[in-house]
């Protein structure tokens, strides 16, 4: 996977030792290098005609839920600032990025963004939980 | 002769088969019945051969009976079990019952009956064979076994009967015909010792439960006991999982270890990694396993896993498989399943059960969240109920019958990619039954106070019940007659109905006449009192006031419909008679009253004679005419009151009312007397006609003056006499006068009254009113003084001065209650 590279926790220890905002920091770079293989990926699929009509509207989906995510993630953590630093440093990772992420097959394509939305969900539990343990933690 | 007869029914059967045996349609051939076979006590079938069908479209019915009873019944299920066969379900399967089964065979030519069998369940009970035979060769101590393992026969239907099933196994080398067989008893593993290495062999293993028969064999598995000299058997991993998303475990399944003790080493590597493990913990899972702990397991990894099989042969590499932790996860099933009951105050009770996650899993910081799910059933229910109840560990339950006992079993799964836990244990629930008791209390009072009430109902009912229906329906009102009492009427009484009225002693006695013509005077106004003067000790029926009448239209029309004076003739003549011995009552019994009869009468005149209004036909009384607003005068019909009228010489513009100066007479009281003054009459009318042409017909006599202030005298109208005869037949003949405008208004409240002017004089000393120019009469109303041809003389005997409303009791009647006088009544009384 593209996102390979980026070093995040593997294990229930090692993302609550993690500090918080490194935690978000991570998720929304996480998120940030989905967003353009994601939509490079859509143009990709609708030129498949033997899909189904769901999947290429779930996949639209999926794109639209991820950037929002990623907004609505900032905006719960606050963070605007960072994020500009983050930003300016994840895009210069995310082209090199998103050129692996255009060599990937399908198959691996869907393989990994399914793995990194599982991530991206665990560490936003957490986080939820460490913030605000009363709801069903 | 019986050998004659039994070789000729020979003959005759031999010919018949033979004729069918050409045409080749004959009954069916019998059936037979192979098998009956319960799989597990609690159903079972039967299958059956049929015989030859006669080449005819064969049915097949199959019949059984229970025991010894007498009653047949038919197979209830001929479809589950296949062709030419019966299923008997639970409900039709007795274990304790033996079955006299017989299949019949039908078609179009005749049937055929199969020989019975009988079929006791337990005995029949032959169950599948066992499933999921597997081999394993084991060398321990250089002694070399085989194990041989199998899962019991599956069942559709489990039951609630735990089936011990008793074990077979057989087993001989391939090569070889004859089978070893080795009972096994109740368990479903078994070590085989004394095998010959190097050879193959086969196995089977069967079943039976209880009494019954033994099933068939399973399916052949085949082994080769390895002689020593070969490698192992490549293992395969069964699988891999992780019960908190925390750590997980791998287990695997050796194959044959060719003779050797084998070791069995799981190796594995990441993704993205070159450096191969070895397992950490073959132990902690238990044997041909391996246990990740957390410090080994890493998410969103791919790991690649083998297990070498290894003995001094040679070893043996499993396939790899490949697994990412998070999607392996399987938790254990939720613990502490409690079950609470919650009582609010005005709600019904429901139960609330509530659980804990497993422990092993983390879900307080929120690393593996987890769904749950129930199920429950009636405890001798078929079917579960799934309830997804989500990520909360409670769940109320308000839907649950009282006194049934419920099972209920929770299960788990993470919330993303993963597997769901086995179920909990069966927990109980048994809802208590007092709830219904306290329902049943309070319907039970419910029911005892509305049959109370019921009961009380009935008896006010039973007891005024006509005042209930009264209340409930009212009595429709007759017609309100002023002065006039229906009931009076009805009960035909007229003494009551002239008492009703206002007349009292009718008639009046002799003495009357000056009183009565006091009392002519009537007023216009409604309280008016009628004052007698002469009353001789009847004050207070002279004081009556009889109420102006207000309706105009009661029945007046009936009356005044000269169409009827046929009817009223004929009714009238039975009125004098009536008249006459009521008068004499009257006059007998009640001195008195004659006075205030009289004032009654006249008082009720001023009701009565108030023209109708809404008659369209001419009035035929031959009454004077009123003025419209003059309270009713008088309309004394008699033409002895026209004698009078004409007699009377004040001024005072009295229509003319007949007096009943005649009253004092006896029956024909009236008329005699207005024989007597007859002649005077005449004369004075005579002087009237003399007189100029408004010729007031005074009703009145005598005493003008003090009832002048009675009157009024400009709403008087009268009638314009015409002539008199004084012929045979004296009459009084009035003009026709034209209604000049006199429609002063009154000041009597309610209808306007009209009054017909006197146009003749008819028969008897009728006179005949004129009707009104506005009003359209059509009758008589121009008729010439030639029709009265009455001649006041005569008649006078029938002169019923009985235009006063006294008199016709009946024709009030017959009026339905009209106030008003049908002088047209009269006319044949005089006759």
């Amino acid at each position: 996977c593209h996102t390979a590279g980026m070093p995040t926790p593997n294990g229930k220890e090692y993302a609550q030792k993690i500090p918080r905002e490194e935690l978000t920091h991570l998720i929304l770079k996480l998120l940030q290098a989905w967003k353009e293989p994601l939509s490079h990926f859509n143009q990709h699929i609708e030129h498949h005609q033997e899909l189904p009509d769901d999947s290429l509207s779930k996949a639209k989906q999926i794109s639209n839920m991820v950037l929002e995510l990623k907004t609505g993630v900032e905006k719960s953590m606050g963070i605007i600032s960072n994020s500009l630093n983050g930003m300016a440093s994840s895009e210069a990772t995310g082209l090199s990025i998103s050129n692996e992420a255009n060599m990937m097959s399908d198959s691996d394509f869907i393989h990994c963004f399914r793995r990194d939305s599982n991530k991206v969900q665990s560490y936003l539990k957490i986080l939820k939980c460490r913030i605000m343990p009363e709801n069903s933690c | 002769m019986k050998q004659k007869l039994t070789s000729s029914v020979h003959i005759i059967l031999l010919l018949a088969l033979t004729v069918a045996s050409l045409t080749g349609q004959s009954y069916p051939g019998k059936p037979k019945i192979i098998r009956c076979r319960s799989l597990e006590k609690e159903t079972f079938s039967c299958w059956w051969k049929p015989g030859s069908d006669g080449g005819l479209p064969t049915n097949y019915t199959l019949f059984y009976s229970k025991d010894s009873e007498e009653k047949i019944y038919e197979c209830p299920d001929y479809r589950t079990s296949g062709p030419n066969s019966c299923y008997f379900d639970k409900n039709h399967t007795n274990r304790w019952t033996t079955y006299n089964i017989t299949v019949m065979a039908t078609n179009n030519i005749g049937s055929n009956i199969s020989d019975p069998q009988y079929v006791d369940v337990t005995s029949i009970v032959q169950p599948d064979a066992p499933v999921n035979l597997s081999l394993e060769t084991k060398t321990s101590d250089s002694i070399m076994h085989l194990l041989a393992k199998w899962s019991p026969p599956p069942l559709a239907d489990v039951g609630s009967y735990s089936h011990v099933y008793h074990y077979e196994l057989r087993l001989k080398p391939e090569e070889k015909e004859e089978w070893e067989t080795i009972p096994v008893g109740a368990q479903t593993q078994y070590k085989v010792i004394k095998l010959q290495t190097g050879m193959t062999y086969v196995i089977q293993v069967r079943c039976m439960l209880g009494l019954g028969e033994w099933s068939e064999w399973s399916s052949e598995k085949r082994i080769r006991i390895p002689n020593g000299e070969s490698p192992p058997e490549k293992p395969t991993i069964i699988k891999c999982r992780s019960p908190e998303k925390e750590t997980f475990t791998c287990w695997w399944q050796p194959g044959s270890d060719g003779g050797h003790p084998t070791n069995y080493t799981l190796l594995y590597s990441k993704e993205g990694e070159e450096q191969v493990y070895e397992c950490p913990d073959y132990k902690t899972a238990g044997p041909n396993s391996c246990y990740f702990d957390k410090k080994h397991t890493s998410f969103w990894t791919i790991y690649n896993i083998t297990v070498r099989a290894t003995n001094e042969m040679g070893s043996n590499v499993s396939d790899p498989h490949y697994v990412d932790v998070t999607y392996i996860v399987q938790p254990d099933p939720p613990v502490n399943v409690t079950l609470e009951l919650k009582k609010p105050i005005n709600r019904k009770p429901y139960l609330v059960l509530t659980w804990s996650p497993p422990p092993l899993a983390d879900v307080r910081s929120g690393w593996l969240t987890l769904e749950y799910e129930l199920r429950l059933k009636p405890e001798e229910g078929e079917e579960w109920e799934t309830i997804f109840v989500g990520q909360q560990t409670q769940y109320k339950m308000f839907s649950l019958n009282p006194g049934k006992k419920y099972i209920v079993q929770i299960h788990c799964k993470p919330d993303h990619h993963g597997s769901w836990s086995e179920w909990s244990s069966e927990k109980y629930i048994q809802i208590p039954t007092d709830f219904r008791v306290k329902d049943m209390v309070v319907w039970i009072i419910v029911g005892v106070l509305s049959s109370l009430i019921c009961l009380i109902m009935s008896w006010t009912m039973v007891l005024k019940g006509y005042r209930m229906i009264a209340f409930i329906l009212p009595p429709v009102p007759g017609p309100k007659i002023k002065g006039i009492d229906t009931h009076l009427l009805k009960r035909g009484k007229s003494e009551e109905l002239l008492s009703a009225l206002g007349c009292h002693g009718f008639p009046p006695t002799s003495d009357c006449e000056e009183l009565l013509i006091e009392y002519l005077e009537v007023e216009d106004s409604e309280d008016q009192q009628l004052m007698p003067s002469h009353d001789n000790g009847h004050p207070g029926k002279n004081a009556k006031v009889i109420p102006k009448e207000t309706d105009s239209d009661s029945g007046r029309g009936s009356c005044d419909s000269p169409s009827l004076l046929s009817e009223k003739c004929r009714e009238s003549r039975a009125l004098p008679s009536t008249l006459r011995t009521q008068d004499i009552r009257d006059i007998q019994d009640k001195k008195g009253e004659k006075r205030s009869w009289q004032t009654q009468c006249i008082a009720s005149e001023q009701e009565t004679l108030l023209f109708n209004n809404e008659n369209t036909k001419s009035s035929t009384w031959p009454a004077a005419q009123l003025p419209n607003n003059q309270p009713p005068l008088f309309a004394y019909h008699s033409t002895v009151d026209a004698h009078k009228i004409a007699l009377s010489t004040t001024n005072v513009n009295i229509a003319p009312v007949l007096v009943g100066s005649e009253e004092k007479h006896h029956p024909q009281y009236p008329i005699t007397e207005s024989v007597r003054d007859d002649m005077e009459k005449q004369r004075e009318m005579e002087n009237l006609h003399s007189k100029t042409d408004q010729t007031t017909v005074q009703v009145k006599q005598n005493r003008p003056d003090d009832k002048s202030s009675f009157l009024n005298p400009e709403l008087m109208d009268y009638v314009e006499v015409h002539k008199v005869r004084q012929d045979e037949e004296p009459a009084v003949l009035l003009k026709h006068k034209e209604n000049s405008g006199k429609t002063e208004k009154y000041t009597v409240p309610g209808a306007s009254k009209e009054y017909t002017k006197v146009s003749t004089v008819v028969d008897h000393n009728i006179i005949v009113l004129m009707p009104d120019s506005h009003i359209q009469h059509t009758s008589v109303s121009q008729e010439p003084a030639m029709e009265m041809s009455q001649n006041l003389q005569q008649g006078q005997a029938e002169k019923s001065m009985s235009y006063c409303l006294t008199v016709p009791s009946e024709f009030k009647r017959e009026a339905s209650g009209s106030e008003y006088m049908d002088p047209s009544s009269f006319m044949p009384s005089f006759k």
